[in-house]
């Protein structure tokens, strides 16, 4: 009893999933769109096998993964910069905070007026949100740092520099990373956001093609690839966290 | 206006001044064309113009109502969900692997899917709003729940408190911060995704009207809108964060 109970998760998907596939053959739902989930697994490996699923994926994940680092990269040196310089931090932050809530669906329009449909506007936007999370937590890392270090980075009279890398950073670090695993999560999502706007390649457009050319069992097929790709990115994450700090491993 | 006021908020204000000022040098001199981007003064004139015109409050009270209507029903079934999941074994058991595999998937790659098969339309986009923003919740809900300090259930259990009284008046509160901090994080998702239904679906709202408008070059009315969506994520933010002091008061700053 006690293993069913266990198991009744996977019982519960295993059941809707036949569902569906009922649904479908048996014509419960009187839609054209409805295809059965062995057709879906069928288009999945089609797509797999013809290699186009693999070069959708390759394009989205790529694009996705320069802007990632971009704007991670120019985040922790703005947060840095922010950081130990009060003043800096006073003249930018009315600027940072009127475009962090800007919804990044609305900015695309106005971008592809400049910067085109292809690669180049994709990787802005991908750099533009995962820009934001790194810069504040970098930010708030670097200001909470302790007295207790500061004081002993001048008693040892560390040069400017010396501070910077043996002091601030490390201490900092835990919250970078924690910018840095919010912005991956972001990324995925704004390059998927970005191609169904604008077009002309990736994963999120071509689901948004086949569902304008009613072809529903390569869409979901895309669909659940791209849902695989999520899933792992986020096992990655947490692997990641694990790794790069482990004291905080027990929760 | 004290000196440390001046202090604190005037770098802040000359950088908005420069960056308006040299946006406008740059755009009305022709460094940028100015056709792809016109002049903050003229924007500004466009907007008020929008703003006037009847044409106005009904993209606005579109977008908004879906976005709030969508926003409110993930958050009262992310924390009805989460608490459930984070008290019971056999309640999470059930839902947890479902939850897995939903949860990963870009939420914007299913509308597509949703449009196809319910058809485009309000219901549909309610659908999607509601997607992305329940699952924060009911994460951030299933762990506040989890780490309610056992002493405080077991108090309660002292006391015998029913199990409603039980969740309202100790689950509840204890996990109230981490529901919080779900329910921040599904705000920005509620309004991106709400704008991108509406690009999408290509029917009504601003993130119609903001895509069409770049279509037909009406650039000028499109950069309004923008105007107009940032101003509604500034004011959406603050407003969070002050039923945030109201509801947490013991969280400070």
């Amino acid at each position: 009893m006690k293993k069913l109970l266990a198991i009744s998760g996977l019982v519960l998907v295993a059941f809707l999933l036949l569902l569906w596939e009922a649904s479908a053959r048996l014509g419960w739902m009187e839609s054209s769109n409805w295809p059965p989930f062995s057709a879906v697994l069928i288009a999945m490996w089609d797509g797999v096998k013809s290699g186009e699923f693999p070069l959708l994926v390759g394009e989205t994940l790529s694009l996705m993964l320069i802007g990632y680092v971009a704007g991670c990269a120019a985040g922790v040196v703005m947060g840095l910069l922010l950081g130990l310089s009060s003043l800096l931090n006073r003249f930018f932050s009315p600027l940072i905070e009127t475009f962090r809530p800007i919804p990044i669906a609305a900015i695309v329009p106005p971008l592809i007026l400049f910067l085109g449909v292809d690669a180049a506007l994709k990787i802005f936007v991908v750099a533009f949100s995962a820009f934001f999370p790194v810069l504040i937590n970098t930010l708030g890392g670097v200001r909470d740092r302790s007295e207790v270090l500061r004081q002993t980075a001048r008693t040892f009279r560390l040069s400017p520099l010396a501070t910077l890398w043996k002091i601030v950073l490390p201490s900092a670090l835990p919250a970078i990373f924690a910018g840095l695993r919010t912005s991956l999560g972001i990324a995925l999502v704004v390059t998927i956001i970005a191609e169904m706007i604008a077009g002309s390649s990736g994963i999120g457009y071509f689901i948004v093609q086949a569902q304008y050319a009613m072809q529903p069992a390569p869409m979901y097929a895309g669909v659940v690839w791209l849902a695989i790709v999520g899933y792992l990115l986020n096992r990655l994450i947490l692997k990641i966290e694990r790794y790069s700090l482990p004291w905080h491993g027990a929760s | 206006m004290n000196s440390a006021a001046v202090r604190r908020y005037l770098p802040g204000t000359l950088a908005v001044l420069l960056a308006l000022g040299g946006w406008e040098i740059l755009s009305r001199s022709g460094v940028v064309n100015r056709a792809l981007l016109p002049p903050p003064s003229v924007v500004l004139d466009t907007l008020f113009v929008v703003m006037k015109s009847r044409a106005f409050l009904t993209p606005l009270a579109h977008t908004m109502t879906l976005m709030f209507a969508g926003y409110a029903i993930a958050c009262v079934l992310g924390v009805a969900f989460g608490i459930a999941m984070g008290r019971s074994e056999a309640i999470h058991n059930l839902f947890e692997p479902l939850a897995e595999m939903i949860r990963p998937i870009p939420k914007p790659a299913l509308i597509p899917p949703l449009f196809l098969f319910f058809g485009i339309g309000v219901k549909t986009m309610l659908i999607i709003v509601v997607l992305a923003a329940f699952f924060p919740v009911l994460i951030n809900t299933i762990q506040g729940v989890r780490w309610v300090d056992v002493t405080l259930v077991n108090t309660a259990r002292t006391f015998r408190l029913s199990q409603t009284a039980l969740t309202l008046k100790v689950i509840l509160p204890a996990a109230l911060p981490m529901i919080m901090t779900g329910m921040r994080v599904s705000l920005g998702l509620a309004l991106t995704l709400t704008i991108l239904a509406e690009m999408l679906a290509g029917e009504s709202g601003i993130g119609y009207l903001i895509l069409d408008m770049q279509r037909a070059f009406q650039i000028r009315q499109m950069y309004a809108w923008v105007v107009v969506l940032a101003v509604i994520g500034v004011a959406l933010n603050a407003l969070f964060e002050w039923v945030e002091r109201r509801a947490l008061p013991w969280r400070g700053q």
